[in-house]
């Protein structure tokens, strides 16, 4: 009995390191082709709901794309317009988190070349103070198994919600001026100084209100010699100062647009183009404008100043004034020989000896 | 003070006596003169909209504080999608307040409508002075704009006569803006496409379906090198944003040290790190692909021969449109002879979103 007993758990023993040793099918690596909504902006009252769908779609052939949804904050990574994620479980809820009014799907599971829509639902509690509430709805493929180096493809869509009211608003102005976006290999930043041609003005904005906030306005740029360029839309992407934010706001002294096929759809691209300016001195003048309804307009003016001065420019300068100098040397020469002769006379001390 | 004065006196003599008259004039002028002359901005400006539904019919009350102690016979109210006054002035598409009745006015009263039309109320009454300054006037049977992609404004101003005309007393805009709880979709929506694996094709329709990559052995003689790529476009506004999230490769509880400012891969050191360029040294990657130029990788992933990995950065970027542009990314890991022996992974995470 006994040795049958033992035959009987050897059995279950070799059963179960079988079924353990077995090599486990590995899980079927998701699509990592998505098209996505990049943002949301939603204004609800207090007590209000509103219900709406987020529409993904998976680009691969042959995959489908398995996706976990879940609703992370972020914040402002630097004076630009990318969002810093919290993706740690356990990071610290922030004061603007949309998350205790936004409900979405878990997951979703998109078969091959189609598209899925999400339920997003945000509710304002009645009482709810008014100001600017902002999360995003991380999309996440499953990460790949083996391989030194696994790749996993996510997605995000930001969600801003606007609760309407009487709310804190204040903006300053840190900087405003001839700005350097980096794309020349120079380094970023604002120049008195410009040696290659200016093409963005920039004003950068600390944001110490309760709500996000997207300024409007112009600038006027003027030359030196009374020519003038006008910057009628400061802000044409209406791009936002998050709170807390100090956001630096780029606009192009000329704009190019350009109607361009995207995806089978018609998008108007624009990029800064030469605005062909001339070497010298010129002054800026901004006029911005913030306010939420219902709430005062408030005004920022300020003016800047910059030169211009080309390399090829300062260069031509100073042949310019060699050359000028070189021929006031002449005619002063000319005028003392023809004053005192080519040879200057001996001093009287000199005849002496 | 008699005897200083006869003194003071005594200093302009009849030499004097025109520059003394001339000098006395001027400083009238400066005093009287110029104060009113010199326009100034409205305070305390604000808009309420009653609804900011687009298109809807609604109220708008309009308050500011008027500024110069002066008679005023009108009020002007142009609305445009530009606050500035010099520029020319668009009517924000849908709105109308050619239908438009004045139903309450507090503070400066008196006002009725002399004209309208589809973007421009003229209020008018018989001149005054103005005794309170903070003034509220309210309309209703506004229509409002339909283009919640914009914000448009009211630009004010104050006039002397009775119709509208004239040199302006004060001025300034006010701040307005439609939106709508649920965005309709009667334009493209904007769309973020976003593709990774080892080898992608141009438009993310297709992949070579490999999400990881065998480095091979660590040694430290040499250094390690993988690469993947990643294809983006956008056709939102405000352009993308990608990052690089994850860890160092480890193995255990050993983890090879990331690279947290651009470095130069130096073999026989515990080096892990990423670029998005075209390098020589290890030969690896290329430069971005794509016509469109606005879309590039970021200042500490860009320069060629110079690797980082900080969870978390910005790898690559576009701050508006951009056509599908495809990054490669090159991987570099080089190891101490210290380093243990064992098998180093990790997954890198790519978060792809629009920007605010």
């Amino acid at each position: 009995m006994k040795r049958l007993k033992s035959i009987v758990l050897a059995a279950c023993a070799v059963f179960v390191a079988g079924l353990l040793l077995l090599p486990t099918p590995a899980s079927a690596q998701s699509s990592a082709s998505l098209s996505i909504t990049p943002k949301k902006n939603y204004t609800i009252e207090p007590g209000r709901t509103i219900n709406d769908t987020i529409t993904i779609r998976n680009l691969d052939a042959e995959r489908s794309l398995d996706l976990s949804l879940r609703i992370v904050d972020f914040t402002f990574t630097d004076d630009g317009g990318a969002p810093q994620l919290f993706l740690a479980e356990d990071a610290p809820q922030t004061t603007w988190s949309l998350k205790p009014f936004m409900t979405t799907a878990q997951s979703v599971s998109i078969a091959p070349r189609s598209s899925e829509t999400v339920p997003i639902s945000v509710s304002i509690p009645e009482g709810q103070g008014a100001g600017s509430f902002y999360s995003a709805i991380l999309y996440s493929a499953g990460a790949p198994e083996g391989g030194n180096v696994g790749l996993s493809a996510s997605g995000v869509t930001l969600v801003f919600t606007t609760i309407p009211g009487i709310v804190d608003e204040k903006l300053t102005l840190e900087q405003f001026g001839a700005y350097n976006t980096g794309t020349n290999g120079e380094e970023p930043g604002y120049k008195l100084l410009a040696t290659s041609e200016p093409t963005v003005i920039a004003y950068t904005l600390k944001n110490e209100g309760n709500v996000t906030e997207a300024p409007v306005g112009s600038i006027k740029l003027k030359y030196m010699f009374g020519k003038e360029y006008n910057i009628t839309n400061v802000n044409p992407n209406e791009s936002l100062a998050l709170i807390g934010q100090t956001r630096t706001f780029t606009s192009c002294i000329k704009l190019q647009s350009e109607d361009i096929d995207f995806n089978g759809t018609r998008a108007e691209a624009t990029q800064c183009a030469s605005p062909g300016l001339w070497p010298g001195l010129y002054t800026a003048d901004i006029d911005l404008f913030y306010g939420q309804n219902g709430n005062r307009t408030q005004e920022i003016i300020s003016s800047a100043w910059f030169w211009y001065l080309p390399w090829w420019f300062i260069i031509a300068f100073f042949v310019v004034l060699l050359i000028i100098a070189y021929f006031v040397w002449r005619i002063v020469r000319a005028v003392r020989q023809r004053l005192y002769g080519s040879h200057r006379r001996r001093s009287p001390q000199r005849r002496r000896r | 003070m008699h005897h200083r004065v006869f003194h003071f006196n005594s200093l302009f003599t009849w030499h004097y006596m025109w520059a003394e008259q001339l000098l006395s004039l001027l400083i009238a002028l400066l005093i009287f003169v110029v104060p009113a002359s010199a326009a100034m901005r409205f305070q305390e400006r604000s808009l309420f909209m009653n609804s900011t539904v687009p298109g809807a019919v609604t109220s708008y009350e309009v308050s500011f504080q008027y500024m110069s102690p002066q008679a005023v016979g009108s009020v002007d109210m142009l609305f445009c999608v530009d606050p500035i006054p010099y520029n020319p002035c668009v009517t924000p598409a849908g709105l109308d307040v050619s239908d438009a009745v004045l139903s309450e006015q507090l503070g400066e009263i008196g006002f009725s409508i002399y004209s309208q039309s589809t973007n421009q109320i003229i209020l008018t009454r018989t001149p005054g002075v103005i005794t309170t300054t903070g003034s509220s006037y309210k309309f209703d049977n506004v229509v409002n704009p339909v283009d919640d992609s914009e914000s448009f404004a009211i630009r004010l101003k104050s006039l002397a006569t009775t119709d509208g005309t004239g040199p302006q007393i004060d001025f300034g805009s006010v701040k307005g803006q439609v939106a709508e709880g649920i965005f309709i979709e009667t334009q493209v929506p904007p769309i973020l496409i976003f593709c990774l694996a080892e080898v992608v094709a141009d438009n993310c329709e297709g992949t070579n379906e490999t999400f990881y990559t065998d480095m091979g052995a660590l040694s430290a003689d040499s250094t390690l090198v993988a690469k993947s790529e990643m294809g983006v476009g956008t056709n939102a506004s405000g352009g993308f944003a990608i990052t690089a999230n994850g860890t160092s490769l480890a193995a255990g509880t050993t983890v090879i040290d990331t690279i947290e400012t651009p470095t130069v891969s130096v073999p026989g050191t515990n080096q892990f790190g990423i670029n998005l360029v075209e390098n020589d040294s290890p030969a690896i990657g290329n430069n971005p692909q794509g016509d469109w130029a606005n879309a590039v990788a970021s200042d500490d992933y860009g320069t060629p021969n110079l690797y980082k990995f900080v969870s978390g950065d910005v790898v690559a970027y576009s701050p508006n449109v951009s056509l599908m542009k495809k990054f490669t990314v090159s991987y570099i890991v080089n190891a101490s002879p210290s380093l243990k022996a064992g098998v180093y992974t990790t997954t890198i995470s790519y978060i792809a979103s629009g920007r605010f």
